[in-house]
């Protein structure tokens, strides 16, 4: 049997300091390991690798109560991250024989983002699987009513505005359906519909990169089927008639399209009731991105017909750390296909152009203005959310108490 | 190997990739009720069961397939723990698998299991080239000089080299699964140098196993076959036409991987094997040498010869390089590709054809078995789209249904 693979002051230091990261510590590696620790670990005991201590420490430094961050680093340094990745990287000790083999020693200040984000994913993962209360229940879609007197209409477009839109109307009484149809097809700039084409299959399931999702549908020139809005708009067209079929181009905002919606159907104020939320989440693109890496685990860790429960617990969990609006919740598509959807965009508006619509807004808008837009979602962003989320899962739920019979590392 | 002992046993293979593990996979799968009947257990339903499983121990996603991975190490581990005799695991990509993982698949054997871990090792010099075509045939686009600069960067950064490492680093992947156990209980079986009988590693396999080598050297056809220079270039260029949406995975491994790589390409014979610049064959023979060195001092039981493991100094045939592969070659090798898809797609559209003919005559049984009352229903729903009075009668009879 092989002893420590350092040696075992090495394995002092490091069960000390991951003591101290439990409790909330966040005193970097580098001036930890210089001092003095006599606090021997437990038998058995596996180091954790830098990755895992070094999310403990990120997580420290947000400064939540005791419990949280304690509950969170035994999550962490329980479980290796998922995927792939480093195996098990050692922390960085001063005089130690340099290893003929495995991952180098590295502080783990410096540790790869990457390697951050994967570890943290498998602590969201585990906190959204354990048992907490009540969980999220789906979107309450509404009945029309068979006496109403709302007229009848169907939203359609870009999923997360239609979504907050269907969702504004269904407060204020208003449910789609009926026959012949007023038909209010929301179009956002095609970049940003793209975006949430995304948002919302990640919001589905698919655990696609947004470069990778781009770049499949740029690489079969095509459009995903609900950012394909002049095709949306023709199918429609053909079945209650062109003049029923209202485009809203690019709208400011929700309240902005939620307005350009109820005057292109006429709609007078109904009675308000509570709506559940919207279908798909107005989520910035670090949260999208989160949600994917968590999908990608949760497609091997939970069958079926559980993993919508726990996807969208992970998505609220995930929504509650976003405060910001408006351009906040913005990205573009990668540079090599901008010249792509600016040409497709402009085709879009030509179609919807020559198509006989009433059209509320000017049609350019739909041809993307990236400037200043991210591209894709920054790592660091990406990493911040989740840790919100996991501290977030930890505070607002009993999800704190590890399942019986669970390890303390 | 040690003495037999009356305690329920498992053998736990963990790879490498590409030395002999899929041979082995389906001797045992093809054996596995002969070998039940002799006491031994290879639990699997279907052949990639221990891959599902693997999936499932690491948390790793592979195209899709992860989702059928659910649960799966534990309805194995389930099965080990059942069995009062020996057990047999088996999956290559358990090789990177980390301390906590194996951790928990060592504990998942029951308490009292006598555990032996199997990992099968060959030469770098003949590894690292393999590990290339491996990522190529797994859709990467990469080029061959830019994966050997990534493997041989100290740093490992990024996916490609972490998988590399985790999958063939032979004394890291013992230290990681081999830890906690005796060594004695640590086989590492070598593959034998080039020139070696053909069934040597097969009876180096069958004595860590504990199983007679002429009693299960079944027929077996299924092995992970390797290609030559022209035929991977020719692979790696058609993934980056087909990698932007143009093929899903499924398909992807149906007709690229299965059909084009494995039973066309790699039938071609007399094309140049890939190999190493003389460089990055000088990094590996020092390499090798170290991993020597230490794995001498271990103690394990070495089935084979740990000079297996050193690499010939020096290969005898010029260097092909893939990046800059022989043209006529690489047409040779579309041709031939083109051919064999034309006949499949020829075989497809005769099945299809037929599959239509059966439909219709089976839609025309049907139609006749239909009642007058199922006709009139229909007849009423289709009127429903242009009349008014009937789609109203339509919606409330759905609704008083409940639909």
């Amino acid at each position: 049997m092989t002893g420590p693979v350092i040696g075992r002051d090495y394995d002092t230091a490091v069960w000390s300091w991951s003591q101290h990261l439990r409790g909330g510590g966040s005193t970097p590696w580098a001036q930890w390991r210089s001092g003095d620790h006599d606090d021997r670990p437990p038998a058995g005991w596996i180091p954790p690798g830098a990755a895992q201590l070094e999310v403990v420490r990120r997580a420290a430094l947000r400064r939540r109560r005791p419990a949280e961050t304690a509950a969170l680093a035994d999550v962490v340094l329980s479980r290796s991250g998922p995927g792939r990745g480093r195996a098990w990287q050692p922390l960085d000790w001063p005089g130690a024989p340099p290893r003929s083999f495995g991952a180098p020693a590295v502080d783990p200040a410096d540790v790869p983002v990457s390697e951050l984000l994967r570890v943290a994913a498998g602590a969201l993962t585990e906190l959204v699987l354990r048992p907490a209360g009540a969980e999220p229940s789906a979107p309450a879609t509404g009945r029309r009513g068979l006496l109403t007197r709302t007229p009848p209409f169907e939203l359609a477009g870009s999923p997360v505005t239609t979504s907050a839109v269907r969702r504004e109307l269904a407060a204020r009484g208003h449910v789609e359906g009926g026959r012949k149809p007023t038909v209010v097809l929301l179009v956002e700039p095609l970049d940003q519909a793209l975006a949430q084409v995304w948002s919302a299959r990640v919001q589905r399931g698919a655990p696609v990169r947004w470069p990778g999702f781009v770049d499949r549908w740029a690489g079969r020139r095509d459009l995903p089927p609900s950012a394909d809005v002049a095709a949306i708009a023709a199918l429609w067209a053909e079945g209650v008639g062109a003049d029923r079929v209202h485009v809203v181009p690019g709208p400011a905002s929700v309240d902005d399209a939620v307005r350009s919606t109820v005057a292109a159907i006429g709609l007078r104020p109904g009675r308000p009731t509570t709506a559940g939320p919207a279908r798909w989440r107005d989520l910035s693109p670090a949260a999208v991105d989160a949600l994917r890496r968590v999908n990608s685990v949760l497609n091997v860790r939970v069958a079926e017909q559980r993993r919508d429960i726990a996807r969208h617990v992970a998505r609220d969990a995930l929504a509650a750390t976003v405060t910001g609006e408006g351009d906040l919740h913005r990205w573009t598509v990668p540079e090599a296909h901008r010249d792509w959807v600016t040409d497709r965009a402009r085709r879009l508006a030509d179609d919807l152009s020559q198509g006989g619509y009433a059209v509320h807004g000017r049609l350019d808008r739909v041809v993307p203005s990236a400037a200043g837009l991210p591209t894709q979602p920054r790592s660091t962003d990406v990493l911040d959310v989740l840790l919100g989320a996991c501290l977030h899962r930890l505070s607002s739920t009993s999800a704190a108490r590890p399942p019986e019979g669970a390890p303390r590392p | 190997m040690s003495e037999p002992t009356n305690r329920r046993r498992v053998l736990v293979h963990v790879g490498a990739p590409k030395t002999g593990t899929s041979f082995v996979q389906d001797v045992l799968w093809l054996n596995r009720d002969a070998l039940a009947a002799r006491g031994v257990l290879y639990p699997a339903d279907r052949f990639d069961e221990h891959f599902l499983a693997a999936l499932d121990l690491m948390d790793l996603q592979w195209g899709g397939l992860e989702t059928q991975a659910v649960g799966a190490w534990d309805r194995l581990a389930q099965r080990v723990r059942d069995w009062p005799g020996t057990a047999i695991v088996s999956h290559e990509i358990l090789a990177t698998a980390t301390k906590e993982q194996v951790r928990r698949a060592l504990a998942s054997f029951g308490e009292g299991a006598d555990v032996h871990v199997v990992l099968s090792a060959r030469d770098l010099v003949r590894q690292v080239p393999a590990e290339w075509q491996e990522n190529v045939k797994h859709r990467r686009t990469i080029g061959y000089r830019r994966f050997l600069d990534k493997i041989t960067d100290p740093a490992r950064d990024g996916e490609l080299a972490s998988w590399f490492w985790g999958v063939q680093e032979v004394p890291d992947i013992l230290d990681r699964w081999g830890s906690t156990l005796p060594p004695e209980q640590v086989h590492l079986v070598t593959v034998p140098r080039p020139g070696a009988p053909r069934d040597l590693l097969w009876h180096r396999f069958a004595a860590v196993l504990g199983l007679d080598h002429d009693t299960f050297a079944a027929e077996t056809s299924r092995a992970n076959p390797s290609l030559g220079v022209p035929e991977t270039a020719l692979v790696r260029r058609i993934n980056k036409r087909v990698n932007h949406g143009v093929l899903v995975n499924e398909d992807y491994r149906r007709l690229v991987r299965e059909l084009l790589a494995h039973r066309t390409l790699s039938q071609r014979t007399g094309s140049p094997r890939l190999s190493l610049p003389d460089d990055v064959r000088a990094w590996a023979v020092e390499l090798s040498e170290s991993w020597i060195r230490e794995l001498s001092g271990r103690g394990y039981d070495v089935v084979g010869s740990l000079d297996d493991l050193r690499p010939d100094p020096a290969d005898p045939a010029p260097y092909a390089d893939p990046d800059a592969p022989d043209e006529d070659a690489v047409a040779d090798a579309a041709m031939q590709s083109i051919v064999t898809l034309l006949e499949e797609s020829a075989r497809l559209h005769h099945d299809e054809a037929l599959m239509r003919r059966e439909r219709d005559a089976a839609y025309a049984e049907l139609e006749r078995s239909r009642g007058l009352w199922f006709r009139v229903k229909r007849r009423l729903v289709r009127a429903a789209d242009d009349n008014r009075v009937a789609g109203f009668a339509l919606a409330v009879y759905r609704r008083a249904r409940g639909r």
